[in-house]
């Protein structure tokens, strides 16, 4: 059964019919908020609520229109609401203690791909949570400028631009901080 | 390395991501949707900012002016209200309005007859088609009341943000409006709206909801635009999930409500 037909049955009370799609888009959906928030537990939170508000305003979606873009913008916006929260204040504060500095990551770790990745991830946090989320989307979770426009609700210009601005800020930083990241192609 | 090096660096590094494993959220929402539960938060941090804000609210609450200042404050998706007599936060008008854009001017009933030249001078007139093109999230119609059809004017303003405004005459006095619908979405518009007459707390599909009846001074936080209704009625006020609603009509409250919870997307 194709995603307009699920829609339409999800529309009228059926949630057999929402969990196939729940199913389909619950990784996509995770992974942007255990992203932006950089919690299992609260991405978990978030990613549920999600589900539960799209159904929710389902009537109100136009059924012709792409999925996973709607619900990555639902997800994108409970989450910043959630990190501007006093909770992730202390939640962050908690996490900086746990982690252990990345001084002490010894140079075969930080040649691995996913010590690199993580590296990326602690460059990325530290731009704007606009473009945070732009760097997300675009390239962690490889959606394509349409759909990424669509998510942001701005014009695919307007991705493109904001994209080159954060990606050029980010190679400030990864130049500065995280310059193991970029070694043997800048100086 | 060039921009597209980079880029494509980042795009490397990025697909080595490692995320903890998902888990079964799929089975959790449908669990919570056919128990129709309250949503159950189970993270220590969401438990910690519940604390601080409750401790935070206590102790505001203890300021006079601060517990003015909420208890008369209500916020409706972009819009906040203001019931008693209290100075908008924003500064008042001082530059002149876009070339583009024409301020809505008040309507009260007297006036109605004049209504078509009003709207006729209202910038960013477009068609339905053409305003779904030009905005992301989806322009909604009232399937309610059966026989209204599509809007007689659509406009989008496009004056730092896109807004859309749709409007339906009166049949019976085509002279008139009937109602307007204004969507205005998240992050491009603000609205301060000030001292209505009455304000009834109500409900749409579930959420609170704004009942107002005027004065309308609409005050928008770039300073250089004045909006007010269109018709001598009510306002009903309702956030859904990027867009917030803004519905006057004539109408009583309980065929506002209805008419609300007819949105559909465009046919």
């Amino acid at each position: 059964m194709d995603e307009p037909t699920l829609i339409q049955r999800a529309v009228n009370g059926d949630v057999t019919a929402w969990e196939p799609l729940v199913l389909t888009h619950q990784q996509a959906v995770y992974r942007l908020a255990y992203l932006l928030l950089g919690d299992p537990d609260d991405a978990e939170d978030i990613a549920q609520e999600t589900f539960l508000r799209a159904w929710k305003y389902l009537k109100r979606f136009d059924a012709t229109r792409p999925l996973r873009p709607w619900l990555l913008s639902i997800a994108s916006n409970l989450a910043s609401n959630r990190r501007r929260s006093a909770g992730r204040y202390f939640a962050a504060l908690t996490r900086a203690f746990r982690d252990e500095p990345i001084t002490t990551a010894t140079v075969e770790e930080k040649n691995s791909q996913h010590t690199q990745a993580d590296d990326l991830w602690k460059a990325v946090q530290t731009l704007s949570t606009p473009d945070q989320q732009i760097v997300y989307l675009r390239y962690f979770l490889d959606l394509s400028v349409t759909e990424t426009a669509e998510v942001l609700q701005v014009a695919e210009g307007t991705v493109k631009s904001r994209m080159s601005r954060a990606l050029e800020k980010l190679r400030h930083i990864i130049k500065q901080d995280f310059p193991v990241l970029v070694e043997g192609h800048e100086a | 390395m060039n921009e597209m090096e980079f880029e494509n660096k980042v795009r490397s590094i990025a697909n080595g991501m490692e995320y903890p494993r998902t888990p079964n959220i799929a089975g959790s929402v449908t669990t919570r949707l056919r128990t129709r539960t309250r949503p159950r938060f189970n993270s220590k941090a969401l438990v910690w900012s519940l604390t601080i804000i409750l401790v935070l609210c206590s102790s505001l609450m203890l300021i006079p002016p601060a517990r003015a200042a909420i208890l008369e404050f209500i916020q409706i998706g972009v819009v906040r209200i203001f019931p008693q007599s209290v100075e908008p936060t924003v500064a008042p008008i001082q530059t002149p309005a876009p070339e583009s854009f024409v301020p809505v001017t008040a309507t009260s009933s007297s006036q109605s007859s004049n209504l078509i030249p009003i709207l006729n001078q209202m910038a960013g007139k477009t068609t339905l088609v053409e305003a779904q093109d030009k905005v992301e999230f989806s322009i909604l119609l009232p399937a309610y009341p059966s026989d209204l059809g599509q809007p007689d004017y659509v406009y989008v303003p496009n004056a730092d943000g896109n807004m859309v405004i749709l409007v339906w005459l009166d049949p019976q006095h085509p002279e008139k409006v009937l109602m307007s619908l204004h969507f205005i979405p998240n992050g491009s518009w603000a609205i301060k709206k000030v001292e209505p007459k009455v304000i009834e707390e109500t409900k749409v599909d579930g959420d609170r909801a704004i009942w107002t009846t005027g004065p309308y001074p609409l005050i928008f936080p770039n300073g250089d635009i004045q909006f007010e209704r269109l018709i001598n009625g009510h306002v009903l006020i309702w956030a859904g999930l990027d867009v917030t609603y803004r519905l006057e009509t004539d109408l009583s409250l309980e065929e506002a409500v209805r008419i609300a919870e007819s949105l559909e997307p465009i046919p």
